[in-house]
C-alpha cells in the first residue's frame, strides 16, 4: 500500500463520516487514483450563480508529498467556470496546485475550498490571456505547465 | 483495498523507517537451515537467506486503526495518522519523522508555514508528554483475524512476538510468500492445488477461506428447501440456515411449545409471548450466577479473616507466655507444619510471611534496645575517663612549668658563673629578657610559649563532647536504618 493510498483512505473515510463543507460534494472515488467532486459557489456572485462545476483529481503515488492534478471537467450540465485563471479546457492556474505552492498538509477538501473562494472572489468575466492559443497548442499535463503566478488580486 | 502488510507496502516504506527492526525469530531460522539443506541436496538454484527479506514485516503505523477517535492535535498533518516517532521543527510544528523527511526531499520548507528547514539542525525531540499520549492510544491489531486491542506502546510487542496472525515468511526457501504464524508448518503451504469440489486451483493456506466464501463446485440439492448448496457446506446449511428444516422456538427451554419450519419460527420469535419471561429468566440466571460467585468470594474472605484472627490470637497468647528469645523457629515451625497440612498453600505462605514480619519487628525492637543500652553504657564509662584525663593534663602542665622553671634556673646559674668576663654590650637582648622573666615571676607570662601544655588541654576540653555526639549520632543513624528496612 503506497503512502498515497493510505492518506487517501484516511481522507475518504473522513469525508464519508462527517461529510464535506457546504457546496462541495464527492461524486465518485472508485480507486485511489482518480476522484471526481462537484463544487458550487455559495454567495450571489452572478458569474457562477446556480452553476455546479465538476472537478477531476488525479493522484500520483507520491501524494500528498506531490500535488494532485486538478482540472475542471466539461459535461452537459457541468460547464467550465469563467475565470481569468481557468482555461477553457479546464486547466487551472493556481499556485497551490503547482510544485512550489503545494504543501503536503493540503488535502482534497482544502483544495476544493480554495477553488471555491477563488471563484467567489472573482468579478471578471474573462478567460486568461492567450486562452485559445493555449487550449489549441497545449499537450502538456497541467502539472508540467510552467505557470507564472503574476496576479495576486484574484 | 488490499489487506494490510502486503509486500509492496514494505518496499515503499522501508526506505526511511529508521526505528523499525526486522526480527529474526529462532524457530523459522531453524526451518530455514533444514530447507537450505534440502535445496543443496537437490542442487537447485540456491537463494541466500539474506535476500529473502525480513521474517516479519515491520509494523506499519500508518495503517493502524485506533479504537477511539484520535484527537486532531495528535495527527500528523502530512499522513493524517497519529504521529509515529514524531519530531518538532524549529518553527514549532510536529510531524512524523518519515513524513517530514519525505516532504523535505521535495521542498526544504516547513509544510505548514513554509519557513526554511534544515533537518540536521532544525529537528528536535518532542516533549515526553506527547510520546506518552501517543503510547496510551488504544489501537487495534492490524492483522486480519486478530481482534486484539491494546495501548500503542504494547502493539509492537504483540505484533512481533505474540500475535498468532502475524504474517511470517514461508519456511520453504523457494517460496517468498508469507503465512499467518498460527498456520506455520515446516512445509510450504503456497503451492496451488485444484480444489476437490470446484477444480479451481487454490493454495493450501487459502483453502478454508475458499470453501467458506468462494467455492461453487459440486453443489448438492438440499433435501428440505431444494436450494443448491455446495456439498461440504450442506450440513452447516441444514443446521443453521435452511428455512425449511424444523426447529424449536428459541424459548423452548422455558416452555414455548412452538416448533415449525425455520422461516416460520423466525417470524414467530419476533413476537413470542415467552420472550418477556425468557428475558427475565435469562437475567435471573445471570444474576444467580453473579450472586453465587459473590457468596463464594464472601465465604472465602471470611475464612481468610477468621484464619488470620485465630493465628493472631494464638501468637499473642504465646508471646505472652514465652520470653521473646525463645520464640524461635521451633515453635513457629510446629505451628506452620500443622498449617501446611490443614490449609491451602496460599494461606500457608501468608501465615509464614506474617510470622517472619513479626520476628523482624521483634528483632528490630531488640536491636534498638541494645543500641540504646550500649550508647548509655559507653557514655557512663567515658565520663570518669574524661575527668581523669583532664586531671592528668593539668598535672602534666604543672610538671612542665616546674621543669622549665628549673631548667631556666640552672641556665641562669651557669651564665652567672661563666659570663663574668664578657662585656654586657655583646648580647644585650639575650641577656636582658631571661633575667627579667625569671627574676620577677615563677609562673609563665605567655601561654603561646608553651604549646606542650596548651595542646593537651584544648584537646581534652573538646574531645569528650565530640565523642559524646558521635555516639549519639551513630545511634540515631542506626535507628534510621531500621526504620527504612521496616518500611
Amino acid at each position: 500500500m503506497s503512502f498515497a493510498t493510505k492518506r487517501l483512505g484516511k481522507e475518504l473515510s473522513k469525508i464519508n463520516n462527517n461529510s464535506l463543507p457546504p457546496g462541495i460534494e464527492l461524486v465518485s472515488a472508485d480507486d485511489f487514483e482518480e476522484w471526481y467532486l462537484d463544487i458550487k459557489v455559495l454567495d450571489n456572485n452572478p458569474l457562477y450563480q446556480n452553476q455546479v462545476y465538476r472537478l477531476k483529481f488525479k493522484f500520483s503515488a507520491q501524494y500528498p508529498i506531490e500535488p494532485p492534478e486538478v482540472v475542471f471537467v466539461k459535461l452537459a450540465n457541468r460547464p467550465i467556470p469563467i475565470h481569468p485563471h481557468i482555461y477553457s479546457n479546464g486547466i487551472i492556474c493556481l499556485d497551490l496546485l503547482g510544485q512550489a505552492g503545494w504543501s503536503p498538509v493540503q488535502n482534497v477538501e482544502s483544495i476544493c475550498m480554495s477553488l471555491q473562494s477563488m471563484l467567489t472572489g472573482n468579478n471578471k468575466n474573462e478567460r486568461p490571456a492567450g486562452d485559445e492559443e493555449f487550449v489549441r497548442g497545449n499537450r502538456l499535463r497541467p502539472k508540467d505547465i510552467d505557470f507564472y503566478y503574476h496576479d495576486n488580486n484574484v | 483495498m488490499p489487506p494490510p502488510n502486503t509486500p509492496d507496502d514494505v518496499l515503499s516504506d522501508q526506505g526511511d523507517s529508521n526505528t523499525l527492526t526486522f526480527i529474526e525469530p529462532d524457530q523459522p531460522s531453524e526451518t530455514e537451515t533444514t530447507a537450505a539443506m534440502r535445496t543443496a541436496r537437490t542442487t537447485e538454484p540456491q537463494t541466500a537467506p539474506s535476500q529473502r527479506g525480513p521474517v516479519i514485516l515491520p509494523l506499519d503505523y500508518q495503517i493502524l486503526d485506533y479504537a477511539d477517535t484520535v484527537d486532531e492535535t495528535l495527527l500528523c498533518p502530512v499522513c493524517r495518522t497519529a504521529f509515529h516517532s514524531p519530531i518538532i521543527t524549529s518553527c514549532g510544528h510536529t510531524f512524523c519523522a518519515t513524513c517530514i523527511n519525505r516532504a523535505l526531499e521535495v521542498q526544504p520548507t516547513c509544510p505548514i508555514d513554509r519557513k526554511p528547514i534544515n533537518k540536521t539542525i532544525d529537528f528536535h525531540q518532542p516533549p515526553l508528554i506527547i510520546k506518552e499520549q501517543l503510547d496510551r492510544l488504544k489501537v487495534k491489531c492490524p492483522n486480519k483475524g486478530c481482534d486484539q486491542i491494546c495501548s500503542r506502546e504494547h502493539l509492537e510487542g504483540h505484533y512481533e512476538h505474540r500475535c498468532e496472525y502475524t504474517q511470517v515468511l514461508c519456511p520453504s526457501l523457494r517460496c517468498d510468500k508469507r503465512i499467518a504464524r498460527r498456520y506455520l508448518t515446516t512445509e510450504c503451504m503456497h503451492h496451488q492445488e485444484p480444489c476437490e469440489y470446484c477444480g479451481e486451483s487454490v493454495a493450501e493456506v487459502d483453502l478454508a477461506d475458499h470453501y467458506d466464501y468462494v467455492c461453487t463446485g459440486a453443489s448438492s440439492r438440499c433435501e428440505w428447501c431444494e436450494a443448491a448448496v455446495v456439498h461440504h457446506r450442506l450440513e452447516k446449511h441444514i443446521q443453521e440456515d435452511c428455512p425449511e428444516t424444523e426447529v424449536d422456538c428459541k424459548w423452548f427451554p422455558i416452555g414455548c411449545k412452538v416448533s415449525d419450519k425455520r422461516f416460520k419460527v423466525v417470524e414467530h420469535e419476533q413476537d413470542c409471548p415467552y420472550e418477556i419471561i425468557g428475558r427475565l429468566v435469562r437475567e435471573r440466571t445471570e444474576d444467580r450466577k453473579l450472586i453465587d460467585s459473590l457468596v463464594d468470594r464472601i465465604n472465602a474472605l471470611e475464612n481468610q479473616a477468621n484464619d488470620r484472627h485465630d493465628r493472631r490470637a494464638r501468637r499473642s497468647h504465646r508471646d505472652f507466655l514465652l520470653p521473646p528469645s525463645s520464640m524461635g523457629l521451633n515453635g513457629a515451625a510446629d505451628d506452620l507444619e500443622s498449617l501446611r497440612s490443614s490449609s491451602s498453600p496460599e494461606s500457608y505462605m501468608l501465615a509464614r510471611f506474617e510470622r517472619l514480619e513479626m520476628r523482624m519487628e521483634d528483632l528490630t525492637k531488640q536491636l534498638q534496645e541494645l543500641d540504646a543500652y550500649q550508647s548509655s553504657f559507653v557514655l557512663q564509662q567515658l565520663y570518669p575517663i574524661n575527668n581523669q584525663l583532664v586531671e592528668l593534663a593539668s598535672k602534666v602542665g604543672v610538671l612542665n612549668m616546674h621543669t622549665t622553671w628549673l631548667m631556666n634556673m640552672q641556665r641562669l646559674q651557669q651564665r652567672t658563673g661563666s659570663t663574668v668576663n664578657l662585656s654586657n654590650s655583646n648580647m644585650p637582648s639575650a641577656n636582658d629578657s631571661p633575667r627579667q622573666d625569671f627574676g620577677t615571676r615563677p609562673e609563665f607570662p605567655d601561654r603561646q610559649a608553651f604549646p606542650i601544655v596548651n595542646l593537651p588541654l584544648r584537646g581534652l576540653v573538646d574531645e569528650p563532647g565530640s565523642q559524646y555526639f558521635r555516639a549519639d549520632d551513630r545511634r540515631s543513624s542506626i535507628g534510621r536504618d531500621m526504620n527504612a528496612s521496616r518500611l
